[in-house]
């Protein structure tokens, strides 16, 4: 069965007096341990989808299962619980939590899994050393590097064992070399323990690392393609 | 973890509320300290200048005092209060008198007391004015109020008659030679009475070993458990008044004085939530990208919403703790060295305000004040935690 499966997804948002199309009909399947790149430009609905997949959003109609579990019939504290226990997100612009170290925003989301304090860290401090941070859990995020922040933002992820990565413009505001890095990063997770990582990006290097390439274009599925 | 280093994230902003906080409850427990300081000392006076903490008479005797509603079974009563350890006692025996003096006559109030056992009990030897207090030997003595004194035209070493009625209804009368002058600033001491030696009154009066009543000192916490002892072990010819069953009067003063006070309590708990609020409706507002973070991460609205109340609450205790410490410091330094307020206490000294206040906060005064500061602090988060508990994770992860 699919991780992932969406049916006809649509989502319209209000602008003034008009409504925008997010999303026309959109439908796919994602297996697991599939690397997934959502290309297209800006406003093609690459974000829109990441937060429906993510639970942080609803579409107006269609049908969305992920891990086995049908989001639309989720209420609030469902569709928390769901993103807590399946989802792991990197963000555009990391969005790590200013007043933590390193370590500890990555032990956060253990902490709300309710996992004991000495497996958090231990945990922490293993995903940190993973990604190529080892030494670093005591630093604040404004005493890293837009690099290092994005690699606990990906340890971050990763750490709760999600089902799904997901994964907003990663490298949007990284140099191409430390770019290329944090994707080899991802890729080589995803290949090494299975995880499914979907990615929103227009970033080339992002799109080369692709296994399965969806490319939107106005709300729609324009093409989808397998390298594999 | 993450609450506190919320706090001090906007480390300024976050000392600026906790200084408030801390000032509020300084005042607070510093006002609380003075009333209740003048309030304890007021209490304390009127028990141990003259009244006691309890009396025990014959049933019905303190609202129609008359010489021959004496106290039964005194060495049984006495014996009684023994036992339950109650050692400061003193007997009284009581008459209404004319005194006459060397210009006028007046009414008064003769007091029988036996000057050891009354020095345990009341401090009526510290009003002295000039002369002395009664001694075991005395006899025909007597101890004046000023105003008596000075309306009767005697001084320390002058002589006054008492005229009044024995036992059997007969006119006695007698010499008193004047030892000693109270005054104490009460009205009711220091006008319309006469203090002689117990023995003497009962051998002139002809009342043998009867006595008026009992005069008990205890202390604050005894009060309460010896009266409702001796009310239980006691039947129905005696009557058990505590100090404010017989100057009910200045128990209602003192809980009008406190009712004042809460009122002021209430005011400043409103500044002090005020000031909470807007510190952390700032620091909410200031981390709604954050919260939308926390969100899509998985962390559940009510976590986020006793987040942003548990922020208030540190704050508020952080304010509390440091306001409560000086408070307490304030409180102690005066409760030792007092505050002298002797030019403002001309009129206030008849209530049996001494004209140093020694400051001493009660301990329910001091819980209600800090519980309704964390209160404060609770109520103040609850507009902030429900605003953070509606955001939704996108729109908030819009926000910059």
């Amino acid at each position: 069965m699919a991780l992932i499966h969406a049916h006809r997804l649509c989502k319209t948002y209000p602008s003034g007096s008009t409504r925008v199309v997010a999303l026309d009909d959109v439908s796919f399947d994602v297996e697991q341990g599939d690397f997934v790149v959502l290309a297209g430009r800006s406003g093609s609905g690459k974000t829109t989808l990441l937060n429906m997949l993510g639970a942080l959003d609803r579409p107006d109609s269609g049908a969305l299962r992920v891990a086995g579990m049908d989001l639309l019939s989720m209420g609030e504290a469902e569709r928390a619980s769901f993103r807590l226990w399946h989802i792991g997100f990197v963000f555009q612009a990391y969005n790590l939590i200013r007043v933590l170290t390193a370590r500890e925003n990555v032990a956060y989301v253990l902490q709300l899994q309710g996992k004991p304090s000495r497996q958090r860290l231990q945990t922490a401090d293993a995903w940190l050393a993973e990604v190529g941070l080892e030494g670093m859990g005591d630093r604040r995020p404004d005493q890293m590097s837009g690099g290092q922040q994005q690699r606990v933002a990906v340890a971050r992820a990763l750490a709760m064992s999600p089902s799904l990565v997901l994964a907003d413009e990663p490298t949007a505001n990284l140099d191409t070399h430390t770019g290329g890095e944090l994707i080899r990063l991802m890729r080589r997770i995803n290949e090494r323990n299975g995880t499914t990582f979907v990615i929103a990006s227009h970033d080339p290097a992002v799109i080369d690392a692709a296994r399965t390439l969806i490319v939107m274009r106005d709300g729609r599925i324009e093409q989808t393609a397998c390298r594999d | 973890m993450l609450a506190w280093r919320n706090v001090c994230r906007y480390a300024r902003r976050s000392l600026i509320t906790i200084s408030a906080v801390a000032l509020g409850v300084i005042s607070l427990i510093f006002l609380w300290g003075f009333n209740d300081g003048v309030h304890n000392t007021m209490m304390r006076n009127l028990q141990e200048v003259i009244v006691g903490s309890i009396q025990i008479h014959a049933r019905g005797f303190f609202r129609k005092p008359a010489l021959q509603e004496t106290l039964e079974e005194v060495p049984f009563l006495l014996e009684l209060l023994d036992r339950m350890h109650v050692h400061k006692v003193a007997p009284r025996l009581r008459a209404f008198a004319l005194a006459a003096g060397r210009e006028t006559s007046e009414g008064l109030v003769v007091l029988g007391i036996d000057p050891q056992r009354e020095r345990r009990v009341t401090r009526l030897q510290e009003k002295l004015d000039r002369g002395r207090y009664l001694e075991q030997t005395d006899r025909a003595s007597c101890i004046l109020g000023q105003t008596t004194a000075r309306n009767l035209g005697v001084d320390v070493g002058d002589e006054i008659v008492l005229l009044t009625e024995d036992r059997y209804h007969v006119l006695a009368a007698e010499k008193f030679r004047v030892v000693g002058i109270i005054a104490s600033g009460e009205m009711g001491i220091d006008r319309g009475l006469a203090i002689i030696p117990l023995r003497f009154m009962q051998a002139w009066l002809d009342m043998g070993r009867q006595i008026s009543g009992l005069v008990l000192q205890l202390p604050p916490e005894r009060l309460e458990p010896v009266t409702a002892a001796l009310r239980q072990r006691l039947d129905q010819r005696f009557e058990v008044l505590r100090w404010y069953d017989m100057y009910p009067m200045m128990k209602q003063w003192v809980e009008l004085e406190n009712g004042f006070y809460y009122i002021f309590l209430s005011i400043v708990l409103v500044i002090v939530a005020a000031g909470i609020a807007n510190t952390v409706l700032m620091s909410m507002l200031d981390r709604i990208h954050e919260f939308g973070v926390m969100m899509a991460l998985g962390c559940g609205r009510l976590r986020l919403a006793g987040m942003v109340v548990l922020e208030s609450m540190l704050l508020g205790l952080a304010g509390m703790v440091a306001g409560c410490l000086a408070g307490l410091a304030l409180v102690a330094w005066f409760g030792r060295h007092g505050i002298d307020l002797s030019a403002q206490m001309d009129t206030v000294s008849r209530f049996y305000v001494d004209p140093v206040v020694h400051t001493d906060i009660d301990t329910d005064h001091l819980l209600i004040t800090l519980g309704a500061v964390l209160l404060a602090a609770v109520l103040a988060a609850i507009w902030p935690a429900v605003r953070v508990a509606r955001l939704q994770p996108v729109e908030a992860m819009r926000h910059v």
